[in-house]
């Protein structure tokens, strides 16, 4: 190997005209020609087409070449195709070196002779790593088939259904006490007006059922090590100080509970009240009760009564104080993230009143309101009055630079018009208002479910809401009507706040947990917004529903659909080839600082006693990325990136200077 | 600055046509033909002839409720401001209130004048000519010609009475401030008025005089000079090597350090009160809570809050000398009426152009809210 003789291929592409007219390719083809080891150089049209990919793979077979460049596009389009091209012929696919001559220059410069000579540049340069390029061998590591969903809201459930169902075991991460997410809480759902607890405890039930789910409520995920096809996840489980087996869920803990009534529920959005034993909602699942230690008299004060009155009342023997928070350790093959979005917090803009007037709602405050599984059955009634006058106002903390929303949160126009219908429904006489900037109606039957809303006398008025102040026991609305061009005042009875979907509070944990990024809005970023889109950074970690942005339950259900399938194809092919280009630690100089060991985001490196009282960094082959901060980080050099050694990237310094 | 320059920097592209500016908007509220939604729609189709031959122009008080909420972003007070220069460029200029004698004042103190502004300084007062804390006056000298007793448009105050209380206090923790007589006004009518030129003249002579006492520390009573000082002239003159300090939050951290004391039973004037946040100090400066923990803190008072408070406050009618009109006089009224409904016998500002405006309200109305500034108070309650 190390004799051999090295003959370079040099392929120019024109990339139609994206290089073309910037760059003289023919010129930039003869003057690499006479480079060193090079021994062809041609000009392509297009290189990544059939028959330019043809091309190197006939001068390999005929010319015996054996390291091949391709001035093109950024090599993250074709790196890998061309990998593959001269794989195809015979040669270790790292024996290929991408000059990115468009990107880089014909679309960054105007000046054609300017361009010719940056592209003949970094052609040389590319050529001179070429000569030095080593074949890298690609391990393969095997996939577990089972896989970790994170977050049991309407997205985590789909992707679990749908990887279960494929054969593949499942475990099913929720942190509250029952699965179902935002849209348990929702009455009924745009624009079909379905109620949403009928299409969504169906799934519910299935996933308890399922017997390739476990399901694991109550929970969170706190260590997540090890990389695609097995990563080692532990998954702390809450003591819900009632035995799970035992527990028939008849409620006799909560009816007896010294606390009834007195402890705010979280599932009604603070609209209502429960027990410290409870259970979140009527259809919960699984359909068993929590004693909820942050209130429980017995648990914060050590004494209940004589006796805790849950564990008297319960005649099944369900209740054990004595339960301990307990850690699962997994074995997981890929990771679905579904942790689904918080609601804004409305008090950030307070114009609108919101916490300090109680008939200003925010958006999901109203879903409880009229549910009939809500607090108050589903009558609308403020101050024991039907309201007369009900105002609704858009964009309440979406499309706002004044809190740090730049985007449109997608649902609320339409769950806005949903909303007035509902009122409609049950108070056609209340009269209707709705503030809006812009209406966003861009789904399938969304427009026609606008129509819909409008035919039945809401008022859609063009202006959103400055302020809302009292005025007696009402509430004065104040906007410009910019149609007109006029200030108006509206009073009303009741306000709902179109607030929207911001990032959970927690997303950093979650992001460092899993080695994943967020987009500059703040919700999790996809590998790739139109090609890859429920993939991550992160190999075999995928995402779903409103943690990577807001949607509608139709495009959460796809998404989770997408990333369910992606998880079973890297599970279904058993294997997965690992990064080759990694980090590599020559055990001679390394002087066993650690400080790569520091430095490595992936916990790849790792100090090994090579001799009593020697440390020695080695890298683990298969949790390396590659990123090469570990070989910044080395104070000796004792680290080398393969693919990108120090002498390689001197040579292609050396080429342009 | 050409109108795509003024868009560009103001970045009213942005703007979504919401309307939350002139819902927000205290004189579109009373004129409905003022619009700032439709100014900066005028200005995106190009309309910019249009927008400065407007009087309604130099109606717009800079108090910045409309910026706060816009959600676009679109910075609405430079925009006015750019505007108002070119407007200025072009030879026009808003409606002088006082037959402009205050703006006079202002240009003239941008001269090479010699002033006679330390007249107020009596024997009991510690001041110095140098030292590492400057008190900026501004124009408190000069308002009393007008508004005081015999002027023009005597409306019943004595500024001048607020300088001597504000050294009181600063002598009292322990501060021996410099006082200079080359002191100029600080500039921010004429900057917001759209005279550039005048305001950068005013800035670097004050500049120099603090310099030359070796003060490090300004310290400033009306909000406005402090917003220029602290905001304005790191922009349009460059970093400056001092730190500028609102009075208010000295004293409220000299309270919270047990530093400040109040007689027992201070206040037998006030018992409840309420606090007008003045737009430089609040939303401009973002200072709310400083001003509300030392009226609390003194004994034998009660601070209650008008509906609109802090960030939603409204301004006090008029500002830069400009278009003060019925329509100021409309929103002096209503805010006092707010103040009224709190059931406070006294309302509390923190800026002496506040106090000025809204004293001039009540004459020959029917409004009984006394209008009381928070450093008098506190001049008077100490121990
Ligand atoms: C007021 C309102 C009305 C709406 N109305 C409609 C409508 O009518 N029609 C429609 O199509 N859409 C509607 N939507 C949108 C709909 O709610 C969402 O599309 C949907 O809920 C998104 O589901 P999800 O699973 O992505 O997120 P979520 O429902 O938020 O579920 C996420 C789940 O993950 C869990 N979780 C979070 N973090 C962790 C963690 N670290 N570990 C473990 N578990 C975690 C949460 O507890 C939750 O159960 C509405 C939204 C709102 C706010
Ligand atoms: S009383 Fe016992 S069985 Fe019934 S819900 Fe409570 S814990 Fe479960
Ligand atoms: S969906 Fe409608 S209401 Fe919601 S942010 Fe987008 S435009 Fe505003
Ligand atoms: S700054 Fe004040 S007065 Fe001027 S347009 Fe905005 S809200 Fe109106
Ligand atoms: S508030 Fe902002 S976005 Fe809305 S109309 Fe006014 S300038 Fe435009």
């Amino acid at each position: 190997m190390e004799s051999e003789e090295i003959k370079i291929g040099v392929y120019v592409c024109h990339c139609g005209i994206n290089i073309g007219s910037t760059v003289d390719v023919e010129q930039v083809r003869d003057s690499v020609s006479e480079l060193p080891n090079v021994s062809i150089s041609r000009d392509f049209k297009y290189m990544c087409s059939d028959p330019g990919q043809a091309l190197i793979r006939k001068d390999i077979e005929e010319r015996g070449l054996n390291r091949v460049v391709v001035a093109a596009c950024s090599p993250r389009m074709h790196e890998p195709t061309f990998r593959k091209t001269i794989q195809q012929a015979g040669l270790n696919p790292y024996c290929v070196e991408i000059a990115n001559i468009r990107e880089q220059c014909s679309w960054v410069h105007e000046d054609k002779a300017d361009a010719t000579d940056k592209a003949v540049k970094l052609v040389c340069s590319a050529v001179a790593k070429a000569s030095l390029l080593e074949p890298l061998e690609e391990k393969e590591v095997e996939i577990a088939p089972r896989a970790l969903v994170i977050g049991a809201g309407i997205a985590g459930i789909q992707a679990s259904l749908d990887i279960a169902d494929a054969g593949f075991q499942v475990y099913l991460v929720e942190r509250e006490p029952s699965i179902g997410g935002h849209m348990a809480q929702l009455d009924k759902t745009f624009p079909t007006l379905d109620c949403s607890a009928c299409i969504m405890t169906p799934k519910m039930v299935e996933v308890e059922r399922h017997p390739n789910i476990e399901l694991l409520t109550y929970s969170k995920v706190i260590e997540v090590g090890g990389y695609i096809g097995n990563f080692n996840v532990k998954v702390k489980k809450k003591p819900r100080y009632i035995n799970m087996d035992r527990c028939t869920g008849c409620g006799l803990c909560a009816e007896a509970c010294r606390l009834k009534g007195r402890i705010t529920s979280e599932f009604d959005v603070g609209m209502g009240k429960r027990s410290a034993s409870y259970i979140p909602f009527p259809y919960a699942v699984p359909s068993k009760y929590t004693i909820d230690a942050e209130h429980c008299l017995f648990l914060t004060k050590g004494k209940c009564g004589k006796s805790p009155a849950c564990k008297d009342a319960c005649t099944a023997d369900a209740v054990e104080f004595e339960q301990k928070e307990e850690i699962v350790e997994l074995d997981i093959g890929t990771i679905v993230v579904a942790t689904g979005f918080d609601l804004f917090d409305a008090t950030e803009k307070p114009e609108y009143g919101y916490g300090l007037y109680d008939n200003v709602l925010s958006g999901l405050e109203f879903e409880r309101l009229v549910s009939s599984s809500g607090p108050t059955q589903g009558k609308i009634a403020i101050g024991g009055k039907d309201p007369k006058d009900v105002v609704f106002v858009q964009c309440v903390g979406s499309r706002d630079k004044s809190v740090g929303n730049e985007y449109c949160s997608r649902v609320c126009c339409m769950y806005t018009a949903k909303q007035a219908y509902l009122i409609h429904e049950k108070l056609p006489d209340a009269r209707l208002t709705i503030f809006y900037i812009d209406i966003r109606a861009f789904g399938k039957g969304f427009e026609e479910f606008y129509d819909r809303v409008r035919e039945e006398g809401v008022r859609y008025i063009r202006g959103n809401v400055s302020e809302i102040i009292k005025k007696g026991d009402r509430l004065l609305v104040m906007a410009e009507d910019t149609l007109l061009g006029e200030p108006i005042d509206v009073e009303a009875d009741l306000v709902v706040l179109a607030t929207g979907i911001v990032p959970r509070a927690d997303v950093r944990e979650l992001m460092n947990l899993l080695k994943i990024s967020q987009s500059p809005d703040g919700f999790l970023l996809e590998a790739h917004p139109k090609l890859r889109p429920v993939d991550t950074a992160s190999d075999g970690i995928y995402i779903a529903g409103c943690c990577q942005g807001p949607k509608d339950i139709p495009d959460t259900v796809a998404q989770a659909k997408g990333a369910a399938s992606s998880a079973m194809t890297k599970m279904s092919q058993g294997k997965v080839k690992v990064e080759a280009i990694i980090a590599s630690v020559d055990p001679f100089i390394c002087r066993g600082c650690g400080r790569c060991v520091e430095a490595c985001e992936y916990g790849a490196p790792e100090l090994q006693e090579a001799e009593p009282g020697i440390l020695v960094s080695e890298v683990n082959d298969s949790l390396c990325k590659g990123c090469g901060a570990c070989a910044v980080a080395c104070p000796c050099r004792a680290i080398s990136m393969k693919h990108f050694k120090n002498e390689q990237i001197f040579s292609q310094i050396e080429a342009v200077i | 600055m050409s109108l795509e320059e003024i868009i560009k920097d103001t970045k009213a592209y942005y703007c979504l046509g919401c309307g939350v500016c002139t819902s927000s908007c205290p004189v579109a509220r009373v004129i409905p033909s003022f619009s700032p939604r439709l100014l900066v729609e005028k200005a995106l189709f190009g309309f910019g002839d249009e927008i400065i031959s407007d009087k309604d122009l130099w109606s717009c008080l800079i108090c910045g409720r409309c910026a706060s909420r816009c959600p676009s972003g679109v910075d609405y007070l430079n925009f006015v401001r750019e505007m108002r220069m070119e407007a200025l460029s072009k030879g026009k200029e808003g409606l002088l209130a006082h037959d402009g004698i205050l703006n006079t004042i202002m240009e003239l103190q941008s001269l090479n004048l010699k002033q006679d502004r330390n007249f107020w300084i009596t024997d009991d007062l510690e001041v110095a000519d140098a030292g590492e804390y400057f008190y900026f006056v501004g124009c408190l000298p000069y308002f009393d010609l007008v508004f005081g007793e015999g002027g023009l448009c005597d409306v019943g105050i004595r500024s001048i009475e607020r300088a001597r209380n504000t050294v009181r206090i600063l002598n009292k923790i322990g501060i021996k401030p410099v006082v200079s007589n080359n002191e100029r006004c600080c500039g921010h009518d004429l900057l917001w008025n759209g005279d550039l030129e005048g305001f950068k003249r005013l800035a670097e002579l004050n500049l120099k005089t603090i310099k030359e006492s070796g003060a490090k520390k300004v310290i400033c009573v009306c909000p406005e000079g402090y917003v220029t000082l602290k905001r304005d002239y790191p922009r349009f003159l460059g970093e400056q090597d001092i730190e500028v300090i609102q009075l208010c939050q000295i004293l409220a951290d000299e309270l919270r350090e047990g530093k400040l004391k109040f007689l027992e039973n201070a206040s037998v004037d006030y018992k409840k009160v309420t606090f007008h946040d003045p737009c430089s100090l609040g939303r401009i400066a973002e200072i709310y809570e400083e001003p509300r923990e030392i009226i609390s803190s003194i004994p034998g008072i009660e601070l209650v809050e008008m509906e609109r408070n802090r960030v939603d406050a409204v301004c006090c009618g008029t500002s830069g000398w400009v278009n003060c009109s019925g329509c100021s006089k409309k929103i002096q009224t209503e805010r006092l009426k707010e103040a009224e409904e709190t059931g406070a016998d006294a309302l509390i500002t923190a800026c002496p152009k506040c106090e000025i405006h809204l004293n001039c309200a009540k004459y020959n109305a029917d409004l009984k809210i006394r209008i009381k500034d928070i450093t008098d108070l506190v001049a008077e309650s100490l121990a």
